[in-house]
C-alpha cells in the first residue's frame, strides 16, 4: 500500500531531474576563481574557499552531519576534512526517494600558505562547516609605504 | 557573474515568489504505515528563512540560505569556489490521503524534515476477530 510521493507534474520528472544534475555539472565547471593549484570537483561535500587577507577560510555545505563525526587536521601548509555522513532509513521506515548522498569522505588541501595551526577554529552552523586558518605572520599582506626622498 | 546566461533552476517561478535563482535540494522520502517523511537538505538556510506552503495538493518548499550575501565578505578573494550559495526551492505533489492540516517541519543541522502524518482511512487497522 505505497503511498505515492512525486514531484509535481511527474511527467516532466525526468526532464527535471536531468536539469538538476546538469545544473550541479555547471557548477562544478562555472567558476569565477583563479586556479591556484586547487581542483574544482565533484566529490561531496562542496567546499568553497576564500581568502580574506589575514586568513583562509573554508566552507563545506554538509548538513545532516553531527560534529563529533567531523575530523579536521590541520598542519602547517595541509588541511583534511574528513567525515561521514549516512542517509539511511529511520527505523521502521521503508525509502520511498533518495537523492540525498551518503558520503564517507575525506578531502585535502595544500595550502599556498603556511597557517598559524594554533589559531585555527572550526565552526559548524545550519549545516554549513567553516574552518579559519589564520595565515602566518610572514605570509601576511603587508602593506608598504612608498616614501618620497628629497 | 555569469549567472545570467544560466537556465534557471526554479521549478515554478509563477507560484513563487523569490529570490533568483535557486536551486533544487536533494530530499529524501521515507514512509511508514502511519506518515511520510521528507528529508530536504538545505545547508545554510536558518529557521527564519525556510517557508513549507500546502496548497491544492501542492508541497512547496523554499529555504533561504543566511550565507547568500556574505559569500565573499568585503576585501576577501575567491579561491575555490564548488559550491554556489543559492536559496533553495521544490515543489512536490502531495498524495492523497495526507492530512494536509497536520504537516509538521523542523530544521536539525541544515536538513529540513517534513513529516507529513496519513489520514486515518489510510492507516493499517488490526481487525479484531471475535469469537460467537
Amino acid at each position: 500500500m505505497a503511498t505515492r510521493f512525486s514531484d509535481f507534474d511527474r511527467s516532466f520528472s525526468v526532464f527535471d531531474e536531468l536539469r538538476r544534475r546538469m545544473d550541479r555539472i555547471w557548477d562544478d565547471y562555472d567558476t569565477d576563481a583563479p586556479d591556484l593549484g586547487f581542483q574544482a570537483s565533484s566529490s561531496w561535500p562542496r567546499v568553497n574557499v576564500t581568502d580574506a587577507g589575514s586568513a583562509l577560510v573554508f566552507r563545506a555545505d554538509v548538513p545532516g552531519i553531527a560534529e563529533k563525526d567531523f575530523h579536521v587536521t590541520v598542519t602547517q601548509d595541509g588541511l583534511t576534512l574528513a567525515g561521514e555522513r549516512k542517509t539511511t532509513a529511520p527505523e521502521g521506515y521503508s525509502t520511498q526517494r533518495q537523492e540525498r548522498p551518503a558520503a564517507k569522505f575525506s578531502r585535502s588541501w595544500t595550502l599556498p600558505y603556511k597557517v598559524d595551526a594554533e589559531k585555527t577554529s572550526a565552526t559548524l552552523k545550519d549545516g554549513v562547516l567553516t574552518i579559519t586558518l589564520a595565515k602566518a605572520a610572514e605570509a601576511q599582506p603587508r602593506q608598504i609605504t612608498v616614501r618620497a626622498q628629497a | 557573474m555569469n549567472t545570467a546566461i544560466r537556465p534557471s533552476t526554479n521549478p515554478s517561478p509563477e507560484r513563487v515568489e523569490q529570490r533568483a535563482p535557486t536551486v533544487q535540494p536533494f530530499v529524501d522520502v521515507y514512509e511508514s504505515p502511519n506518515e511520510l517523511l521528507l528529508w530536504a537538505d538545505v545547508p545554510g538556510a536558518t529557521r527564519e528563512g525556510v517557508q513549507v506552503h500546502v496548497d491544492k495538493g501542492q508541497l512547496t518548499l523554499t529555504a533561504r540560505r543566511a550565507d547568500v550575501a556574505g559569500e565573499v565578505a568585503a576585501g576577501a578573494r575567491a579561491v575555490q569556489t564548488e559550491a554556489r550559495t543559492y536559496d533553495y526551492c521544490r515543489v512536490f505533489s502531495v498524495p492523497a490521503g495526507i492530512d494536509a492540516s497536520k504537516i509538521e517541519a523542523e530544521l536539525s543541522s541544515g536538513v529540513l524534515k517534513v513529516r507529513l502524518p496519513k489520514s486515518e482511512a489510510l492507516r493499517p487497522r488490526r481487525i479484531e476477530v471475535k469469537a460467537s
